[in-house]
């Protein structure tokens, strides 16, 4: 009984160890955490390019907000523009959609959305400052935000039609 | 072929402009705050990027998290303000060296546990081999007397009758 004390200590942490690695092989490791979830969405106010003048957060307090970072250079996110122009006519009632640009040029931008179309505002986030204030990890990313400002949730990535009715669906409550 | 391919997909990316445009980074600040953006830089990782410093990356998301580092410092924001806003929104994910605390102990020390753990189970087993005859022997038995062994005497037979048999 003696010889074996050890065995005790050596089970403890291989244990542990076993633990990390369950855990660790529950995640992915490429994926950002999402730490502003539930927490309230940081104002910006940024220039709309299909419209006129600037928009802020606080404008929009009172809607439930569906906010895409997107660019033009992005390759998703011209698969994924259709769904959101199709949300922003079939459920705008109910959400404001709002794009932002990220890392892009102005001139850029208004030449893509007028080959793809823009039926909900979009504003321009020059230096990329409101998404790193959100904790973007790159673009597309959609942020849903709640009537009250609170950010509720977030989709990495092009979304999908199913997808997009289903958050709005929370968002709503509908 | 895929070297072909390749080839393709970048020139046809290029032409139809699927890149971040090259923007000019920010104006650096005075010498002594950009020190401290570009050490504070080094620490932090780019979100897209797999464990480079967002010093380091040439990313457009990288460019901009540099930016705000470079925004806070101007604002007369300290190094722990900077480091709390990063870790708010991208977790400790976002710092290249985990903090020496809590769980993250386990990370610094686990490695030195084990090469404990490890050295007394050799020493321990270094002494069991050097004690191993008297541990074998049951308690009360007699010790073996000098001279051949059983096996010896076995063998010694065997190789007087190999001997007889060429003999022969």
């Amino acid at each position: 009984m003696k010889r074996w004390w050890w065995v005790i200590p050596a089970g403890a942490v291989a244990a542990l160890l076993l633990v990390v690695l369950y855990r660790a092989f529950g995640t992915d490791p490429r994926a950002v955490p999402f730490q502003l979830k539930g927490q309230t969405a940081p104002d910006f106010e940024m220039k709309v390019i299909n419209g006129e003048g600037a928009m802020t957060l606080e404008s929009l307090r009172g809607r439930p907000v569906v906010m895409n970072f997107w660019a033009s250079w992005c390759g998703p996110c011209a698969i994924e523009h259709p769904i959101l122009e199709w949300g922003a006519r079939s459920m705008g009632h109910r959400v404001q959609f709002v794009g932002v640009v990220f890392e892009d040029t102005e001139a850029n931008a208004r030449a893509w959305l007028a080959r793809h179309g823009a039926s909900f505002p979009h504003l321009l986030d020059e230096r990329g400052q409101v998404a790193v204030d959100f904790g973007a990890s790159g673009v597309p990313e959609t942020y849903f935000i709640s009537a009250d400002g609170t950010i509720v949730d977030k989709h990495v990535g092009p979304i999908s039609q199913m997808d997009l009715v289903h958050r709005v669906d929370q968002l709503t409550g509908g | 072929m895929h070297a072909a391919l390749i080839t393709l997909h970048l020139i046809t990316g290029l032409t139809l402009g699927q890149y971040a445009p090259q923007r000019l980074a920010g104006e650096p600040l005075p010498a002594e705050q950009e020190a401290r953006v570009q050490a504070l830089a080094s620490g932090l990782r780019c979100a897209v990027c797999q464990g480079v410093a967002i010093s380091d990356s040439p990313s457009s998301m990288a460019r901009a998290q540099l930016e705000r580092v470079r925004e806070l410092v101007a604002e007369g924001k300290s190094d722990d303000e900077v480091i709390d806003y990063f870790v708010a929104r991208y977790g400790e994910w976002v710092l290249l060296e985990p903090e020496v605390s809590g769980v993250n102990l386990l990370v610094w020390a686990g490695p030195l546990v084990l090469v404990l753990l490890g050295m007394v189970v050799i020493a321990r087993q270094v002494k069991g081999d050097e004690n191993a005859p008297d541990e074998q022997l049951p308690d009360g038995a007699a010790q073996p007397a000098d001279g051949p062994s059983e096996a010896d005497a076995d063998l010694a037979r065997y190789l007087e009758a190999v001997r007889k048999e060429t003999d022969q």
